[in-house]
C-alpha cells in the first residue's frame, strides 16, 4: 500500500528522470510531460488501486507528454531502466510520443484529438476492461473530442476514464487567452459526462476521484502546473517546447527534486 | 439490379448472422440492407451519428479489440477522415474495411462536395491500404469474403449504379476466376491497325466497351482491362497486356496523382514500350448541372473525345 510520502518519492524520482533523459536528448515536451506526472504515480501506485497495468489500458491523447511514463514503466518492469538513457537515441526504444512498440504503451501518439474515439471503440467492445485516456487541455480544441463525447456518452462507456491534464497552457500561451474553454467541467456535464474537477498534483484528491464509483462516463479535469518541478519553469508559456539542457542548470534542476 | 451496397452489406449480414465480431459503423445513412441489420442484428450495428472521425477512431479501437469492423458512409467523406485513417487505422496497425458508396460523378448533380473524384490519389498516399473498385456485383459479393479472410486496411468504393453491360460481362468474367487482379474482359484482334489497351475500373468500363467497338471499326486491335485493385500488381497486369502499341487509360478522377499515376507505377515495373494515353476529368470540380453520363460527355470523357486521343 502506497502511502502519500511514497507517492511523493514516487513522483520526485519520475521527475528526475524524465529531467535527465529530456535535458540530455533536447528532444520533446519537457514542461507537458512534467504537469502530468502526478497524475500518472497516482493511478499506476496510488491506493485504493483503480488501475491494473496489467490489464487495463492507458491511452495518450497529449502523447507529447507521454515520457512520463517511462519511469513508470521501468519501475514496474515493464521496459529495462537502461533505455531511459537511450530515450530518443537509435539504440533505444522510447520514443518522443509513445506508442504500441514499447512495452506498457498503447495505440500511437502525436496526432492530438484520436486518441479518445480509438479508446472508446475498444471500450465498447471490452466492457469488463478500464480504460483510461490522458487528453490535454489544449487538445480540446479538436473537434473529434467533441465526436468521440457523444459517442462516449450515449453508449455509456463507464469504463473509460478520461483525465484532463488542466495545466492553462497551449504551445503559445493561456488556453484562456488563445480561445476560452471554460467552463470546461459544463461543457463535459452538458455531454452527459461525470466531471471531477480535482488538484492535479494532490494524491489524496487524485486517488479519491479514481476509486469514485462510477454511474456514467467519467472525466477528471486535474488542475496543474506545466512544468510542476522545476520552479524557474512552472506555469511559464515560454517553455512548452524549451528547456536548458547546460549541465550546471539541470544540476540546479535535479537538486530541487532531491 | 441490386446496387453495389445493398450486394455488399447483405452478403456481410449473413456472415455477421454467424460472427458476432463483424460490426458495422454508420454514419446517419440509410439503405434498405441497413434496415435488416437495424432490425436483426442490432448489437453488430453502431450509429456514430455524422462523424466521419470518430467512426474511423471508434474502428480503430474495436479492431485493437478482436472485433472485425466496417465502416460505411458516402465515398466523398473520406477526405474528412483521412488523418484518421493514415494515423489510427494504417499507422497504429488496426485493420479496418471502409466502404465508400457513390464514387466518381456517382452522385450527380449533387454537385462536387458529394462526388469524389480525387480519392485515389488521397487514399493511395496511405501505405499499406488496399482500395478496390468493383466491377459487377458477383465481385462485390466476393470481396465480403475476401475481407473476412484475410484482414488488411481496405477502401472498397461502391458504385451507386452501373450500367447493367458492364455488371453482366464482369461479373461472368469474375464468376470464371474469382481473384482481384487485373482481368481482360474483351478481346479484338488487329485486322491491321495498332493494339489499344483500355484499362480502367467501375463505370468506366461502360464507356471502355464502347471505345473499344469504335476502335474495332478502324481495324484496331483492343483489350478492355478491368483493374479492381490497387495498387495494381504489376506481374499480372504485364501478363494480360501483352504488347500493345497505345496504353489507353480512362479514369473518372482528376489526373494529377489519380488512377493515371498507379497505371504508370505498375507499367514502369513492368518491360513496356508502347505509348501511355491517359484521359480523366477536366477538373475536380465540377459544378455545372447534369447526371453522370452529361458530366463525363461534357467534361472530358465523351466516347468522341477519348476517341480522338488515339485515332
Amino acid at each position: 500500500m502506497s502511502t502519500v510520502d511514497s507517492l511523493e518519492e514516487i513522483s520526485k524520482y519520475v521527475r528526475r528522470e524524465v529531467i535527465k533523459f529530456k535535458t540530455a536528448s533536447g528532444h520533446g515536451h519537457l514542461a507537458s510531460t512534467l504537469s502530468v506526472v502526478d497524475i500518472l504515480v497516482a493511478l499506476y501506485f496510488g491506493t485504493p488501486r483503480y488501475f491494473n497495468p496489467q490489464n487495463d489500458i492507458l491511452v495518450f491523447g497529449k502523447a507529447h507528454g507521454g515520457p512520463a511514463i517511462y519511469p513508470i514503466l521501468s519501475r514496474l518492469g515493464f521496459i529495462d531502466e537502461s533505455e531511459l538513457s537511450k530515450y530518443c537515441l537509435p539504440n533505444g526504444i522510447l520514443r518522443l510520443h509513445p506508442d504500441q512498440s514499447i512495452p506498457g504503451c498503447d495505440f500511437v501518439g502525436g496526432s492530438l484529438g484520436n486518441a479518445l474515439g480509438y479508446a472508446a471503440g475498444r471500450a465498447f467492445s471490452e466492457r469488463d476492461r478500464q480504460f483510461v485516456v490522458i487528453l490535454g487541455d489544449a487538445e480540446l480544441y479538436e473537434g473529434s473530442i467533441w465526436e468521440a463525447l457523444l459517442f462516449i456518452s450515449h453508449n455509456k462507456l463507464n469504463n473509460l476514464l478520461m483525465i484532463v491534464d488542466r495545466n492553462g497552457l497551449g504551445t503559445i500561451g493561456f488556453t484562456e487567452e488563445l480561445l476560452a474553454l471554460e467552463p470546461i467541467n459544463q461543457k463535459f456535464s452538458t455531454f452527459g459526462i461525470s466531471a471531477i474537477t480535482v488538484d492535479g498534483h494532490n494524491f489524496r484528491d487524485l486517488t479519491s476521484a479514481y476509486s469514485s464509483s462510477r454511474s456514467q462516463p467519467t472525466c477528471i479535469i486535474a488542475n496543474t502546473i506545466k512544468a510542476r518541478g522545476v520552479s524557474f519553469m512552472e506555469g511559464k508559456p515560454e517553455y512548452h517546447t524549451k528547456y536548458p539542457t547546460d549541465s550546471n542548470t539541470v544540476e540546479m534542476m535535479l537538486k530541487g527534486l532531491e | 439490379m441490386k446496387a453495389q451496397r445493398d450486394q455488399f452489406l447483405e452478403s456481410l449480414f449473413h456472415e455477421a448472422e454467424r460472427d458476432e465480431s463483424i460490426t458495422l459503423i454508420t454514419v446517419d445513412m440509410g439503405a434498405p440492407a441497413l434496415d435488416l441489420w437495424r432490425k436483426h442484428l442490432p448489437k453488430q450495428v453502431i450509429s456514430a451519428g455524422i462523424s466521419e472521425q470518430n467512426a474511423i477512431n471508434v474502428a480503430a479501437g474495436m479492431s485493437a479489440s478482436g472485433r472485425n469492423p466496417y465502416v460505411y458512409f458516402m465515398a466523398c467523406w473520406a477526405a474528412r477522415c483521412l488523418e484518421q485513417i493514415r494515423y489510427s487505422c494504417a499507422m497504429a496497425g488496426n485493420e479496418i474495411t471502409i466502404l465508400g458508396n457513390g464514387v466518381g460523378l456517382g452522385y450527380a448533380p449533387a454537385g462536387p462536395a458529394h462526388e469524389p473524384t480525387d480519392d485515389l490519389m488521397y487514399l493511395l498516399s496511405i501505405e499499406g491500404i488496399q482500395v478496390i473498385s468493383p466491377s459487377s456485383n458477383e465481385m462485390t459479393r466476393y470481396l465480403v469474403s475476401e475481407t473476412l479472410s484475410s484482414r488488411k486496411l481496405r477502401y472498397i468504393r461502391l458504385e451507386r449504379s452501373i450500367p447493367e453491360e458492364v455488371d453482366s460481362i464482369a461479373g461472368n468474367s469474375f464468376a470464371k476466376e474469382r481473384s482481384l487482379f487485373p482481368r481482360t474482359l474483351k478481346f479484338t484482334k488487329s485486322s491491321g491497325n495498332m493494339n489499344v489497351a483500355i484499362i480502367t475500373s467501375g463505370y468506366l468500363l461502360g464507356r471502355a466497351f464502347k471505345v473499344a467497338q469504335v476502335l474495332e471499326k478502324n481495324s484496331f486491335g483492343v483489350v478492355v482491362v478491368d483493374i479492381p485493385l490497387l495498387p495494381i500488381p504489376p506481374k499480372t497486369l504485364a501478363k494480360i497486356l501483352g504488347a500493345p502499341d497505345i496504353v489507353l487509360v480512362l479514369e473518372e478522377q482528376y489526373s494529377p496523382g489519380g488512377f493515371y499515376y498507379q497505371v504508370l507505377h505498375a507499367l514502369n515495373l513492368i518491360p513496356f514500350k508502347g505509348k501511355i494515353v491517359e484521359v480523366g476529368l477536366d477538373s475536380a470540380y465540377i459544378f455545372d448541372n447534369g447526371v453522370r453520363d452529361d458530366l463525363l460527355d461534357r467534361f472530358g470523357l465523351s466516347i468522341e473525345n477519348i476517341v480522338s486521343k488515339v485515332l
